[in-house]
Parts: structure tokens; C-alpha cells; sequence
């Protein structure tokens, strides 16, 4: 027997066919409004920052140099030498060996403080990974990019580095910018 | 008790039809249908489970409630759900329940990492906690003992290492204090727990509860590597794995092998990987400057030329001696090294006397040889003048085991008072240096000849004791096991072959004979020549001369140049002052050493740096003939070369080059030269070993000669006569590995002189008292332990002691000493 199809029949809603103005603004309307812009910038003046005299501002969540923190009432190390920023990163460049505090020698607020701290920055992509991964926030990324140096050992940050107060060398955006 | 036969049952977990050996518990079957059922407090090796944390619920169709996994057997057309809603409930809760107390210690816990409680938290917990009142709090950390640090707070109670403390190493100091919430595991009066084996509880518990002092806080999971090997430190030869961070060993964990430890480790394995790192190791060849007299670093090439010479110049008058730890190949390759510049003068004994080639060859028969595993499963065990303590420490649990779930009978007979005692059926003393009497006695009572009375007046054993034993022996069971040591010496072996052949051990499967030798691989380095009465694979040789003689010879000025492969006879061998004689009347000493002894530092001609066993390639045998492979975990320190190379370089100078490039050339010669290896390859041995008997090869293993034996007629006992019958033995924690190890240096064994109450009230001394000891002009000093079951009349000394050794004494005939209050 012949099927009629009747009400299983779904009507498609279809766009107008291209033609006319309609059709030309399709073409090349885009085309234009990007070329807008385009022609725009023409007219500025180039943007060049006179490096490193003048130096780029940075967003607050910028990730440079990493910063080690100390606790600001006692003064002891927030790392406890956990090794989980050395587990989280991705590149291997965070050494990491704990040793135990005792009363004579404390160092952190837990059991364990890190006793060899090391970030070896010549490999660090500033991910930022072991600032997510610390449990104490003892580690942050800072906003000093500038850490060229002569020499590759020199680039292998030890922890009185990381812990030390870092020069203020980087201007940070301020709200408006 | 007769292995069980292995009988497969099949039961439906989550919908899969799965098939396990029938008796295992759920939680085990479950792996055979990759179903993973969370447990904290089961652990098959701790034998009968307890159900304690409840983690491994299950739903068993037909049983209303839940059901522990742990300990409920799997059973034919067993429905088991692990998956259900009511299933999830259960685990969220009891993992929730577990956390109500446990810190978040995570980020300082040596355990964060490889923790099954975050593992299982993870995986099986609710993700959040809803409590918010006060955990509990104790003290932390706190010392449990030097080894081992506890932080109760992290404790979740599952009873594993009490567990341990109570039925597997049986030392009873482990228990839970207190009821309810305020429970503590701990001693009974908080005294350290000291043991033998103490550390395994480190490795069992689930949390980071118990932890290692030696390892605390040194590196995290992640920072580190694991090397599988083997320990050479008793000719137990566990199976470890060697935890390395930076080329440096941290840690040694057991690598469970049932065929050789059954998963345990003693508190020597365990912690004396420290020697390898120890300061004073030597790192560099050092050789004596013949103007200052001083040993002096030198380089190789110089090292090797003089050692060469010396070699060279003596000719025939070469003898060599090799320790314990040296590897088959090092062993192969000093052999051939002496018996190519025509000496024979060899020997692997640890001082004791050599044995007979054709003795040699019944004793190593394949089937005349019981497994480690036969142990735990023989009707009758007989402990023979070995306490497995001190000899081969792992032994002491698979015997344990074997008593404890298997109901084997143990039967010890030693002149010493063993651990073991208080786990026997019977247990019965003889004089020290009466082995050969009392193996005769024995033998004759099994046997049903005449003069057991006699040969029992002689050992000074009782009659009636050895009455009793030989009946257990004959009635018992046909699988009898009898664990003998080599310090018995070589008299008594005829007889004992005589005992095995009376009690037929050779012809079933799971009886037979184990040898506790003196020595790491003191078993492989005979098989591969390192003897003065047989070449490899126990073939009849040029007779040479044993290590008695050789030290008299040298001691003589007969002998020129001495050879001591990671020896240290001065210390170890009996006679302690002829062998400070031979060093010195040896015109020259070449040692391959770790550290350098004070003999070594005054009459060495040239050390060579020993490597570590973590650094070493080659191939170990252990007690019951399961040939192990040796794989370096980290580089050697310093200048340090591959022992192999330097025995064949010191060859090569010498004009007899070995033709060997790599390692496992040398394991291919070794293979090449004893017939029972045939065909072994180093992929064969792979992580487990293979024990050679278990081969095809094994049939071609020197024809053992038909007994009976002639047995000889054994020297009666001196009877003590006011002086004292002097025995010694060698204790687990005297040697220098456990000296130089900081975390066992307190464990150090100090001379003391064990002695029968009956003897201190005589004497006039008691416990911590000091006593001379002394026979003839020779004495030595040590501290008294009155021991109950020490026989009357005779005192133990300690052998091989840093100071006071026994071996001091053990110069002439044996005979009796005299005990005086210091």
C-alpha cells in the first residue's frame, strides 16, 4: 500500500534566497566593517615603549617571578618543603629536599620545612601551577619578568632569593589603564 | 600440614562471572575479576583478617546485610554487588567516619603520595566532610622506637601492626591502649618497640601513622625512584626494592617473592642501605706507599699494576678468600684467576672447616633439597644448630607462620637457646662442639642402631630428648624439613646425610634438607668454585688449602700474597690473633673492601673499593639454591669500578686475561662452567629468580654418591669442671654495615656472656655485671645476660663483635674457659 506521508511531514524554514541588496550586504558588509578598523588604526600613532627605560605595566594576576612568603606575625616560612609545586610542575624545575624542625631550629609553622628550596627559571613557563598546587600559599607568581642574566647557574633561584623582598622593577597597571 | 590443593570456584561479581582459588576471600577473589574492593586493615600476609574498618562492605545476594569482603570466602554461585547505592553508602560513610580524626596532615605526612587512605578517600569518599568539631589530639611525633616514629593522631586503628607485634613476628609488644575514641597503639608500658623485625610496621600501615625516622621527610613520592634488587646481607637474600632519589638509596622496601621472604624485611635490611652512603667508604684504590708505609690513595692504573705483581711474583703461592657478599661472577673470576697461576688455595667458609667434595655432592642433590616455602607447609621441621635469628633472619617468620597457621611441628635442636624455643614441640641442648655426637645420636635413634646412649653421653644431650625427637621425626609426618647450619662444621654431615636418608627426605617432594650458610652468597660462591676441594659446579679439583691453613701457611711466612674478596677474617673467622699473624706475614694483601678495617689499614698492600650491593650487576644464590639477580639502583661513588672488571683487569696484568668485556659475559662463563646452570639466562632469573634444582638442567648436577655414610667416631664434649664450655654465634647486628649505619648504630651487638643462673650464683655475678672470660693466656671481657634456658655449665659469647670477640678464644682445640668476675 502507498504511504502518504501527511502529518509526519516537518515543514524546514528556510532563509531568502540570496539577490539584490540584500545579497551584496552579505558579500561584502563584514568585509567592510572589519576593514573599518583597519583604516582606523591608520591614523593613530605607533605604540612603542621605550624598553627598558620605560617599562610595560603589568595586570595584578600577571605571573613572573616566583615569590616565596614568611608568616608577617613570627616571621617563620609559610613552606613546609610539601613538594606538591614540584609534583604540579609541568616543566621539573622545582628541587625541593625537607628536613625536620626542631625547637632549636625552627623554621616553618609544620613538622617539615624546606631545607633546599630551588626553582631553576632558565626552565620555568611561569604556568603557575605551583601556586595553585601550595597548601599554604607559601609560593605566589610575582610580577618581575625581567631575569636575564650572563649565566644559566645563575638563573637556579635558591630559596633566600625567592624569600628575599624582590626589587620593585615592574610597574603594575593601575585601575584606570 | 600437607600444601592445600588449589581448587577454583565460580562466583558473579557486578554481573561478571569471575573464577578464584576457592577459600580466598572476597576481597582477593574480586582481583581476579579486576574488581577493586577498598581495604584498610586486611592484609593477607597478617594472616585471619579481623574486619576492623569496615571499608570492603560488599552486598552478598542472599545475606541481608552488608558483608565484609575481607572476611567472607568466596563460595560457588556467590551474587556479589559492589556497586549498588547501598554499597556507595556504606563506603562514603566509613570513609567520612575514618576522617572525623584523621588531620589534614597531608602536606608534611612522609605517607602523602602513596597513602591508600587518600587514595581511597579519593576514590571512594564523599568529597566533603560535614564535621566541624575538634579532632582528637595526642603528641607528635612521638619516638615508638629509634626506628620508627608514630603520630597517633593519623591513626585509624586498623590493627595492622598490632597485628604483626602479635602473630607474625611474635615479639608481643604492640598493642592497643586504652578503649573507644582514647585508643592508642603502642608498648604496654612505653618502653621503645625494639625488635628484630620492627620496621615491617612501618611499610604495613595503611596511613602515615607509623613512619621511618631513617626516611622521615627525605623525599615525596613523586621526587623518587624504585630499583628492584636483592639484599646481600644474609643468605636469606630478600627481594628489596631500593627507593632512590638523586643517586642516593633513602629507603628499602620489601618486594614481596613467596618463594624466597613472603613480603618481610628484618631491621638490618630494612636500614642498613645507610653503610652505602657512609663517609667512611672508600671511593678510591688505595695502595702502600712502601717508603711512608701508609696506605696511600693511588690511581687505578697503578693499583692494579702493583696487584698484578704481586700476583705474578707469587705464582703457586697465591691464596685467595672471599666474603659472603661477592657475586658468583666475582667469585668465578677469582677462581680462575688463582687456579690459572697454579694455586688451589681458595675458600668461601667463613673459617669453617672444609667439606669433603663427594659430601658436598649428596648434600646439594636436588632431590634431597627443601624449598623456603616447604617450611611452612612440612608436617615436622627440625632447627639444627642454627638459631635463624641471627643466621638468616626472614626464615625465623616463615617458620613462625608454618607453626602458627600451618600447625607444623618444630623440633629445635642447637646448643644455644633459640628464639624458637618457646614455638617448638621440643626442644633439646647439646654441647657447643658436640654437633657431630649429637647428629650421630640422632641419627642412630631414627635409624634404630645401638650406642644412642653413648653418643647422647658425648654430646651431653639428654637420652630421652632424643628419644622423643626421633620419634617426632618418624612419626610426625612424612615431610620432614631440616634446617641445618653450616657452623655445625663438616664432621657431622655424614651423619646427618645418614638422618636424611633414614627418614627417606629424599624421595618426597616436600620434605628434605635447607643449609643455613655463613655468608650472603656463601651457597653460590662454593657452586662456582670458590673452594679449595672442587671447581665450578662441584667438580672434583687440585686439592689446595682451606682458610685455617692458609692463614697458619701465611702466619708461617710460607705464603706470599693473600687475596681477600670482601673478606674480613681478622674479624669474622675464627682465631682472630693467627690471622692478624697471616695479614702480616703475608708479604702482600690485596683487598677489595667498603670499609676500611683497622687490619686492612695496617697490612693491606692494595684496596680496591668495594662496590655496595645497590651498585652491583651479577647473580647471588640463596639458602635453598634460587639463583638471584643483582641490578645496580644507583652509580658508584667516586672512582669506584665494577668488581668484575678490576678482577679481570688485575688478571689481564697478570697474564691470564679472562676474555670478559661486560658483566654479563662473565655470568655467561659462569653459566658455560657449572653444569646445574646450563642454559640460565639473566632474562630467566628476572625479578623473582629460579632456583636451579627446578630446571632441567638439574639433572645434571654431579652424581651424589650412595650412602650410608661412614659417620666416623665423634670427640666427646669437655665436661666443665668449674671453667665453662665456651659457644658462640654470631649475632644479626655484629658487623660493620650495622655500625656504620647512624639509625642502627644503637642496636650495635656488645660482647656479653650468656650463662645459666646456676653458673652466675656460682661465679657470683649477675645481669650487667662484667666477667673475664679466658682461655689460656686469651681473654675477653663482657657483660654478663643470665639466660634460663642456657644450659649449666657452658657460656655464649658473641663472634665477630667490633671489640671483645669471641673468635679471640677460639684459637686451639675446643675446650673450656674459665669465667671470672671483672
Amino acid at each position: 500500500m502507498a504511504w502518504t506521508p501527511g502529518d509526519d511531514v516537518i515543514a524546514v524554514q528556510r532563509a531568502p534566497e540570496p539577490g539584490g541588496a540584500g545579497g551584496a550586504y552579505r558579500a561584502f558588509g563584514e568585509t567592510l566593517r572589519g576593514l573599518k578598523t583597519t583604516f582606523a588604526r591608520m591614523l593613530e600613532r605607533p605604540v612603542v615603549y621605550q624598553y627598558p627605560e620605560q617599562k610595560l605595566p603589568v595586570y595584578p594576576r600577571f605571573r613572573g617571578r616566583h615569590k616565596l612568603h614568611r608568616f608577617s606575625d613570627t616571621g617563620l616560612e609559610k613552606c613546609v618543603g610539601c613538594s606538591l609545586c614540584a609534583a604540579a610542575c609541568p616543566a621539573d624545575c622545582i628541587r625541593v629536599v625537607a628536613a625536620e624542625n626542631t625547637p632549636e631550629h625552627r623554621v616553618s609553622a609544620g613538622e617539615r620545612y624546606a631545607a633546599v628550596y630551588e626553582i631553576n627559571l632558565s626552565r620555568c613557563i611561569f604556568c603557575g601551577y605551583c601556586e595553585v598546587a601550595c597548601p599554604f600559599d607559601a609560593i605566589t607568581m610575582g610580577h618581575d619578568y625581567e631575569m636575564s642574566d650572563y649565566n644559566r647557574q645563575d638563573l637556579i633561584f635558591t630559596k633566600e632569593m625567592l624569600l628575599a623582598e624582590p626589587l620593585e622593577r615592574t610597574p603594575l597597571r593601575t585601575e584606570d589603564e | 600440614m600437607p600444601r592445600p590443593e588449589e581448587r577454583f570456584v565460580t562466583f558473579s561479581i557486578d554481573g561478571r562471572e569471575v573464577s578464584a582459588p576457592a577459600g580466598v576471600m572476597l576481597a582477593d577473589g574480586a582481583k581476579y575479576g579486576d574488581i577493586e574492593i577498598p581495604v584498610f586493615c586486611y592484609e593477607p600476609k597478617l594472616g585471619a583478617p579481623v574486619g576492623a574498618c569496615r571499608m570492603c562492605l560488599v552486598e552478598v545476594e542472599g545475606i541481608p546485610k552488608l558483608q565484609t569482603a575481607c572476611s567472607t570466602p568466596v563460595k560457588d554461585g556467590m551474587v556479589v554487588h559492589t556497586q549498588t547505592q547501598r554499597v556507595r553508602e556504606a563506603q562514603n560513610s566509613v570513609v567520612e567516619f575514618l576522617l572525623v580524626n584523621h588531620p589534614l596532615d597531608c602536606p608534611v605526612c612522609d605517607k602523602g603520595g602513596e597513602c591508600p587512605l587518600q587514595d581511597i578517600t579519593f576514590g571512594w569518599g564523599r568529597g566533603i566532610s560535614r564535621m566541624v568539631e575538634p579532632k582528637r589530639h595526642f603528641r607528635k611525633p612521638v619516638e615508638l622506637s629509634p626506628l620508627i616514629a608514630i603520630d597517633r593522631e593519623r591513626c585509624i586503628l586498623c590493627y595492622r601492626c598490632v597485628r604483626f607485634s602479635q602473630e607474625v613476628s611474635e615479639d608481643y609488644q604492640l598493642i592497643l591502649n586504652e578503649r573507644g575514641a582514647s585508643s592508642f597503639v603502642g608498648t604496654f608500658d612505653g618502653h621503645p618497640y625494639v625488635a628484630p623485625f620492627s620496621g615491617n610496621i612501618v611499610e604495613l600501615c595503611p596511613v602515615g601513622a607509623l613512619t621511618s625516622r631513617a626516611y622521615r621527610f627525605r623525599a615525596r613520592p613523586w621526587d623518587i625512584e624504585g630499583s628492584g634488587s636483592v639484599c646481600t646481607h644474609c643468605p636469606a637474600q630478600c627481594n628489596v626494592e631500593f627507593t632512590v632519589r638523586d643517586e642516593r638509596v633513602l629507603r628499602v622496601l620489601a618486594r614481596d617473592n613467596h618463594g624466597v621472604d613472603d613480603g618481610w624485611l628484618c631491621d638490618k635490611g630494612r636500614f642498613a642501605y645507610q653503610a652505602i652512603h657512609s663517609d667512611e667508604r672508600i671511593t678510591e684504590p688505595l695502595v702502600r706507599n712502601p717508603d711512608s708505609g701508609e696506605l696511600e690513595p693511588a690511581t687505578w692504573e697503578y693499583a692494579l699494576d702493583v696487584a698484578a705483581s704481586a700476583i705474578e711474583q707469587a705464582g703457586s703461592s697465591v691464596a685467595a678468600i672471599a666474603g659472603g657478599t661477592t657475586t658468583n661472577e666475582e667469585g668465578f673470576l677469582l677462581q680462575r684467576l688463582v687456579r690459572a697461576v697454579g694455586s688451589a688455595d681458595l675458600d668461601s667458609r667463613a673459617g669453617l672447616p672444609p667439606v669433603p667434595a663427594e659430601t658436598q655432592r649428596a648434600l646439594a642433590a636436588p632431590a634431597l633439597q627443601a624449598t623456603i616455602p616447604d617450611i611452612e607447609f612440612a608436617h615436622t621441621v627440625l632447627l639444627l644448630g642454627t638459631d635463624p635469628i641471627d643466621d638468616v633472619a626472614s626464615l625465623d617468620l616463615r617458620i613462625r607462620k608454618g607453626v602458627r597457621r600451618n600447625g607444623v611441628k618444630l623440633a629445635v635442636a642447637t646448643s644455644r637457646p633459640s628464639a624458637l624455643d618457646a614455638n617448638s614441640r621440643l626442644w633439646l641442648r647439646y654441647a657447643p662442639g658436640a654437633e657431630h655426637a649429637f647428629v650421630a645420636a640422632l641419627a642412630a635413634a631414627v635409624g634404630g642402631a645401638d650406642g644412642v646412649e653413648a653418643l647422647c653421653e658425648k654430646a651431653d644431650a639428654d637420652p630421652k630428648a632424643v628419644a622423643a625427637l626421633a620419634q617426632l621425626l618418624q612419626d610426625g609426618g612424612e615431610d620432614v624439613v631440616i634446617v641445618w647450619g653450616q657452623r655445625i662444621g663438616a664432621a657431622p654431615l655424614p651423619s646427618l646425610l645418614n638422618l636424611a636418608a633414614a627418614l627417606r627426605l629424599g624421595e618426597r617432594a616436600g620434605a628434605g634438607l635447607i643449609e643455613v650458610p655463613v655468608g650472603g652468597n656463601a651457597r653460590g660462591l662454593r657452586e662456582v668454585g670458590v673452594q679449595s676441594n672442587a671447581g665450578p659446579g662441584l667438580k672434583d679439583a687440585k686439592a689446595g688449602k682451606s682458610a685455617h691453613e692458609i692463614a697458619q701457611q701465611a702466619a708461617d711466612g710460607k705464603l706470599t700474597t693473600l687475596y681477600l674478596l670482601h673478606a674480613d677474617p681478622v674479624r669474622d673467622y675464627a682465631d682472630r690473633r693467627l690471622w692478624e699473624r697471616a695479614l702480616q706475614g703475608a708479604e702482600a694483601v690485596v683487598a677489595h673492601a667498603t670499609l676500611l678495617s683497622d687490619a686492612l689499614r695496617a697490612t693491606a698492600t692494595v684496596v680496591f673499593p668495594a662496590e655496595s650491593y645497590a651498585e652491583k650487576e651479577g647473580t647471588i644464590v640463596n639458602l635453598d639454591g634460587r639463583v638471584q639477580r643483582l641490578r645496580p639502583a644507583i652509580g658508584r661513588p667516586g672512582s669506584v669500578r665494577a668488581e668484575w672488571q678490576v678482577l679481570a683487569d688485575v688478571a689481564k696484568r697478570a697474564g691470564h686475561d679472562p676474555q670478559v668485556l661486560t658483566g654479563p659475559i662473565v655470568t655467561q662463563q659462569v653459566v658455560a662452567a657449572v653444569p646445574f646452570y646450563g642454559g640460565l639466562t639473566l632474562e630467566e632469573i628476572g625479578g623473582k629468580g629460579v632456583r636451579w634444582q627446578e630446571r632441567d638442567a638439574a639433572s645434571a648436577a654431579p652424581e651424589a654418591p650412595a650412602g650410608p655414610f661412614e659417620a666416623g667416631e665423634p670427640l666427646a664434649a669437655p665436661r666443665p669442671n668449674g671453667a665453662l664450655r665456651l659457644g658462640t654465634y654470631r649475632s644479626i647486628w655484629a658487623a660493620p654495615e650495622v655500625e656504620v649505619s647512624p639509625a642502627l648504630k644503637f642496636l650495635t651487638a656488645k660482647q656479653q656472656a650468656e650463662i645459666s643462673p646456676v653458673d652466675a650464683d656460682r661465679i657470683g655475678v649477675d645481669n650487667g655485671g662484667r666477667v673475664t672470660v679466658s682461655a689460656g693466656d686469651v681473654s675477653v671481657l663482657a657483660s654478663v645476660f643470665v639466660r634460663g634456658n642456657v644450659p649449666a655449665g657452658t657460656v655464649f659469647l658473641a663472634e665477630a663483635t667490633a671489640e671483645q670477640s669471641a673468635t679471640e678464644l677460639l684459637g686451639g682445640e675446643p675446650g673450656l674457659v674459665e669465667v671470672r668476675p671483672a
